[in-house]
């Protein structure tokens, strides 16, 4: 299935020079995996917006837009290049680095008062961690033990202008959330594995938790 | 009577989240002076902190909105604009229902120097799409429009000064979001102004009685949307119309009623506000006169425009 999602996808940006294409490559298995194992009660934000081709995609796979709505994208009032509120799924607007997480924990603190369940899935970047405001946020959810958030990192070396350790070191990244008071899970970047660790993740409540899928080039 | 906008703030806050469950406030470890500290107190799981962290605070604010809670994030205004692309690019581009209050305004912060005096905010989130920007002039028309505020859809940025807040308003006086109240009714001068300015404005007006001059005063407390029906009223019946804030003229409340003048009704406005940073002082007062924005200078100025 998944390679007919990447025929897709790099049909799908064909008329774009491809905009991003990595990003949404590398991004297309986590939220296929979050996508296959959403609740209703539960959210997904993708934080790192420029991954939205690879959302039309799994969204078109499920029947959910057409393949003329798909060739759309980036057009005038066609699909819009990075995801926007009202767009199925879709509650807040991304496009600009870093504030995902921080309206994450908004909602999941919003769930705790109201005795609310499901958890909230953000989709970040690697590159997108270089924002100062993932940090803050970072500690906001472990200080009020926001178990119901679940972050998943794209980890594919890969930002805009080189490779992720060569213009701005990431690493020890896995180190860095624990310190920050989050379960580290690292997996490999993978349906099946993704959605394991996803269930796995669901025993441990009283911390929040982030998944690094590592991309292997 | 002297009485602070922000012990108004913080006790309408209480008020209102007693009929409004919704209501929920998110501070950036500046609550004792915010005084969203009486919210914590009265509702300790309504309240959240988020640490000095105005970034997360917005984004957080977001969040609980998407969620269907009403939002409250409050701080010292110029640190809020820290969270100026957060602002637009998370609450005002989704239209969310959060409530932005920047305290410690103008030069309000008069000891903490020009990094805390935030005389850019009025400008900064004025030029946001579905934005709303309300400036209350007094104690009373905090806790009245605040509550106005919680009440109606979308995002809004609610401007305070600190302590310093002449009472203009007897209790009881009708305020609505989005018309602006004509206190003096004149001819040949307008005066239009907005937060603590609008007191000053009224002093000035009863100066000016002495050279024969007549002026009107309007006070323009919700500065988007502009009530341009009240503003373009009164101006038709003025030679010069004067605008008046604790704020940069650029972008503020005088570039506000110069772009709507300008287009629909051409008259001479003289802009009176700062232009350039503050800087410490030990009196609120004092910093204000060296500002050029207590009734003394603001007299002294207009007579020379007008003679």
């Amino acid at each position: 299935m998944s390679e007919v999602l990447t025929v897709k996808l790099k049909e799908m940006l064909k008329p774009v020079n491809g905009f991003h294409m990595n990003s949404s490559l590398t991004c297309l298995r986590i939220l296929q995996a979050v996508l296959e194992l959403k609740k209703e009660e539960d959210t997904i934000i993708i934080s790192k917006g420029h991954s939205a081709p690879a959302f039309y995609v799994l969204l078109w796979k499920m029947g959910l837009i057409s393949d003329e709505e798909l060739m759309s994208f980036a057009e005038i009032d066609g699909l819009p290049s990075h995801v926007t509120r009202g767009l199925p799924f879709i509650e807040v607007s991304s496009g600009s680095l870093g504030q995902g997480l921080s309206v994450a924990n908004g909602i999941a603190l919003a769930k705790k008062m109201d005795n609310k369940k499901g958890r909230i899935f953000v989709i970040l970047g690697d590159g997108e961690l270089d924002e100062g405001q993932i940090w803050e946020a970072a500690m906001t959810a472990a200080h009020h033990n926001l178990d119901n958030v679940v972050a998943i990192i794209d980890r594919n070396y890969h930002q805009l202008t080189g490779h992720t350790e060569d213009i701005l070191a990431k690493e020890p990244l896995a180190e860095k959330w624990k310190a920050f008071g989050w379960e580290v899970r690292e997996v490999e970047n993978n349906v099946e594995k993704l959605k394991e660790t996803i269930i796995e993740l669901e025993k441990i409540n009283d911390r929040p938790k982030v998944i690094i899928a590592r991309w292997n080039w | 009577m002297i009485e602070s906008f922000r012990e108004a703030f913080g006790r309408a806050l209480v008020e209102i989240g007693k009929k409004r469950e919704e209501v929920v406030v998110i501070d950036a470890d500046v609550k004792g002076s915010t005084k969203t500290i009486y919210f914590e107190k009265a509702f300790p799981k309504r309240f959240i902190q988020v640490g000095i962290s105005e970034q997360d605070m917005i984004g957080t604010a977001a969040g609980l909105a998407i969620a269907g809670k009403i939002p409250v994030a409050s701080a010292f205004a110029v640190f809020l604009m820290r969270a100026w692309e957060q602002i637009r690019n998370t609450v005002a581009r989704d239209n969310l229902n959060v409530k932005i209050v920047g305290t410690h305004s103008g030069f309000s912060d008069y000891m903490d120097g020009s990094s805390h005096q935030c005389l850019e905010d009025i400008a900064l989130m004025r030029v946001l799409p579905n934005m709303k920007v309300v400036v209350p002039a007094d104690a009373y028309a905090t806790k009245v429009l605040l509550e106005q505020i919680i009440d109606t859809y979308g995002p809004v940025y609610m401007r305070l000064g600190r302590d310093y807040a002449p009472r203009v308003y007897e209790d009881g006086t009708k305020i609505k979001l989005g018309k602006a109240n004509v206190l003096r009714k004149g001819k040949e001068i307008l005066l239009v102004a907005a937060g603590t300015l609008v007191h000053t404005a009224l002093n000035v007006a009863k100066m000016l009685e002495k050279l024969n001059v007549d002026a009107s005063v309007i006070d323009m407390h919700t500065i988007k949307p502009l009530d341009e029906k009240t503003l373009l009223n009164y101006a038709k019946r003025a030679e010069l119309v004067i605008t008046l804030e604790e704020h940069s003229i650029y972008g503020g409340l005088g570039g506000a009623v110069a772009e709507v003048l300008s287009e629909k009704l051409p008259r001479r406005v003289v802009r009176i506000g700062t232009v350039e940073f503050g800087q410490s002082g030990r009196d609120y007062l004092a910093l204000l006169d060296r500002y050029g924005l207590t009734p003394d200078k603001i007299y002294q100025k207009i007579v020379q425009v007008v003679m």
